[in-house]
């Protein structure tokens, strides 16, 4: 836990120009070390997802940095971020966020696909992947005919499949019931467990609890 | 899973969506396919019916155009204004063999039919026409007919059946041997019985002519012109100016095509467009997963293209089916006499097949450049929050 996989200096996010200007980040610097649980905290509205888009390389900042693991987001073109995404970062939201017309296994291949897993490699490992998240038997299953918490689960398994480092999770049990959420953290605190750098956004003191480095944001500033 | 799969499951899962824009490139192609395949058909229709007239010249009134030069090949009534003296100075030139022609039209079975009066014995041995069954026209009685092979087949006419025209009941001696050329369809008559029916007196049609000297044409052409005042004209400029005619027609009948399929097209376009609306959020979770613009601008672009194969596919097929069926029922004039009388029309031309699939498959990826070049550009935070 010494070393820092992202780091951000002076980050900041305007959305408008001029009086209709909306300055959703105002100079956020942190830290998020590698391995680490970390919880970023705060009201609706308050800039936690626009902070997870550019840790994430889905948004790129109005001025200041975001490194993960030393590279620079800032100075990469699309297709760069687009490579870092697909092999370094795993998302998950909070409403799944699945491909409704492809199984649940073909939602992990797309992944793999698109990190250039050859075709035949891709299916034993999606079913694999999706045995570690407990569901082996709802391979062949299309999102509509799964509940929220495997439809979570499924997406976690999709976040997963190309062994990223850094799992960026947007409020991924805002969505689901006790029971449902329970087995999303197990499943997060193994991963945890085996070293994965885990980024999540949530409104749950409870799971903000949970985790080692808490990230406050509040009108745009962070409190750590 | 590839992307091949991934462009599959997102055209097929609007069903409805799916088939009527399959049904849009599908009609404009087919429509391109089926002029294209009876264009070619009346081509080689022309060619044919050119060889089987068998002359190196053909003498016309004066100012035949080339509407008058179709109606050769195709039978249809010509002005009939060449009078026996003039045929006889034609004849009379050494070096050719002049046939003259009257060309009527009769119905049989409330059914259009070219009547050709001919001089048979010459006309014979000038076409090398066979006698199938019964006999050839009998040069001591003028009341008498032959008939071509599909005609016969037509009308169950069988020597010894009679034909009735212009009130005169004629017996059918016998059937010619298949020619594959207008022939088939066209009932003989001598001369001067066809004249006396119509009322010409003894004037005719057309006279072809074939010359002994292949290399000496223009010069026998000049010695007609030099001989009667009438027009000449060689089967080679007859051939191009009919050609040019059937040309301009088909070139019209083909843009009519090409704007359905510009409308196709834009159904395409339409289509597209409102998948980049829809699967915006998709496009955003394609984004987050690693996806690259060029990723996204090539499930898109795939998509299209496979509206083009799959129209361009069932289109060609589609218009050589629509092509074959119809060309038996298009009514006879002019330009279609010819796609009758072969029943060659939707042949399958691999060259047109190809062509149309090609052509299709392009339109459809030109159309679909536009959406999916909109679907690359947008921001993978804009797509993916889009509710």
């Amino acid at each position: 836990m010494n070393d820092i996989i992202i780091r951000t200096e002076n980050l900041a996010k305007t959305y408008g120009t001029g009086a209709a200007a909306s300055h959703a980040l105002r100079g956020v610097s942190t830290v998020i070390p590698r391995g680490s649980f970390t919880c970023i905290v705060g009201p609706s509205g308050h800039g936690k997802s626009t902070l997870m888009h550019l840790l994430g390389g889905l948004d790129r900042p109005s001025s200041g940095s975001v490194q993960i693991d030393g590279v620079e987001l800032t100075r990469l073109d699309s297709s760069s971020l687009a490579r870092l995404r697909a092999g370094k970062i795993g998302f998950v939201f909070q409403f799944f966020n699945l491909l409704r017309n492809l199984t649940a296994a073909e939602n992990v291949e797309t992944a793999m696909m698109l990190s250039g897993v050859p075709e035949r490699q891709q299916a034993a490992r999606a079913r694999e992947m999706l045995a570690q998240v407990g569901l082996a038997e709802k391979a062949g299953a299309r999102p509509s005919e799964l509940s929220g918490g495997q439809q979570q689960r499924v997406a976690i398994a999709r976040a997963l499949i190309n062994d990223p480092d850094i799992l960026l999770m947007d409020e991924p049990t805002g969505n689901l019931d006790s029971t449902a959420e329970a087995e999303i953290m197990e499943i997060l605190h193994t991963l945890h467990g085996r070293g994965k750098t885990i980024v999540l956004v949530t409104h749950n003191d409870g799971i903000a609890r949970q985790a080692q480095q808490v990230i406050r944001v509040q009108d745009g500033r962070i409190f750590t | 899973m590839t992307l091949g799969k991934l462009v599959l499951r997102n055209i097929t899962r609007r069903r409805g969506r799916f088939v009527f824009t399959l049904l849009g490139i599908t009609i404009g192609i087919a429509s391109f396919v089926t002029f294209l395949s009876l264009g070619g058909s009346l081509k080689a229709e022309i060619h044919r019916e050119s060889a089987a007239l068998g002359a190196n010249l053909v003498v016309t009134p004066k100012g035949s155009c080339a509407y008058e030069q179709v109606s050769i090949l195709t039978g249809e009534q010509l002005p009939t204004t060449i009078t026996a003296e003039e045929v006889a100075r034609i004849r009379a030139i050494e070096g050719i063999t002049a046939i003259p022609y009257l060309t009527e039209r009769t119905a049989v079975d409330n059914r259009p039919v070219t009547v050709l009066g001919i001089l048979p014995d010459e006309t014979k041995s000038f076409k090398g026409w066979q006698v199938a069954r019964g006999a050839y026209l009998d040069t001591s009685t003028e009341s008498q007919a032959v008939v071509g092979s599909v005609l016969a087949a037509q009308f169950g006419l069988e020597p010894g059946s009679f034909l009735t025209i212009r009130g005169e009941r004629l017996p059918v001696r016998g059937v010619l041997g298949e020619t594959g050329s207008k022939d088939d369809l066209t009932v003989f008559l001598p001369l001067s019985l066809a004249q006396r029916l119509y009322g010409q007196g003894e004037l005719v049609s057309f006279v072809a002519v074939r010359v002994d000297d292949i290399n000496r044409v223009e010069s026998y052409a000049l010695k007609i012109t030099e001989a009667v005042n009438l027009g000449v004209v060689s089967d080679k400029q007859m051939l191009k100016s009919v050609l040019s005619i059937i040309g301009t027609v088909n070139v019209t009948l083909q843009l009519i095509a090409a704007v359905a399929i510009l409308a196709a097209a834009f159904g395409i376009i339409n289509t597209m467009m409102t998948a980049t609306y829809e699967r915006k959020r998709e496009i955003g979770i394609l984004q987050a997963l690693g996806a690259r613009r060029r990723t996204i601008f090539a499930v898109f672009l795939l998509e299209s293209a496979v509206y083009g194969l799959l129209g361009g596919l069932s289109g060609a097929f589609g218009g050589l089916l629509f092509s074959a069926l119809a060309a038996p029922h298009i009514s006879q004039n002019t330009f279609t006499a010819f796609v009758k009388g072969s029943g060659s029309a939707g042949l399958a031309d691999p060259g047109i097949i190809f062509g149309a699939i090609a052509f299709s498959a392009v339109v459809a990826v030109a159309a679909g450049v536009y959406p999916a070049w909109r679907a690359a550009r947008l921001s993978p935070v804009e797509a993916i929050s889009y509710e």
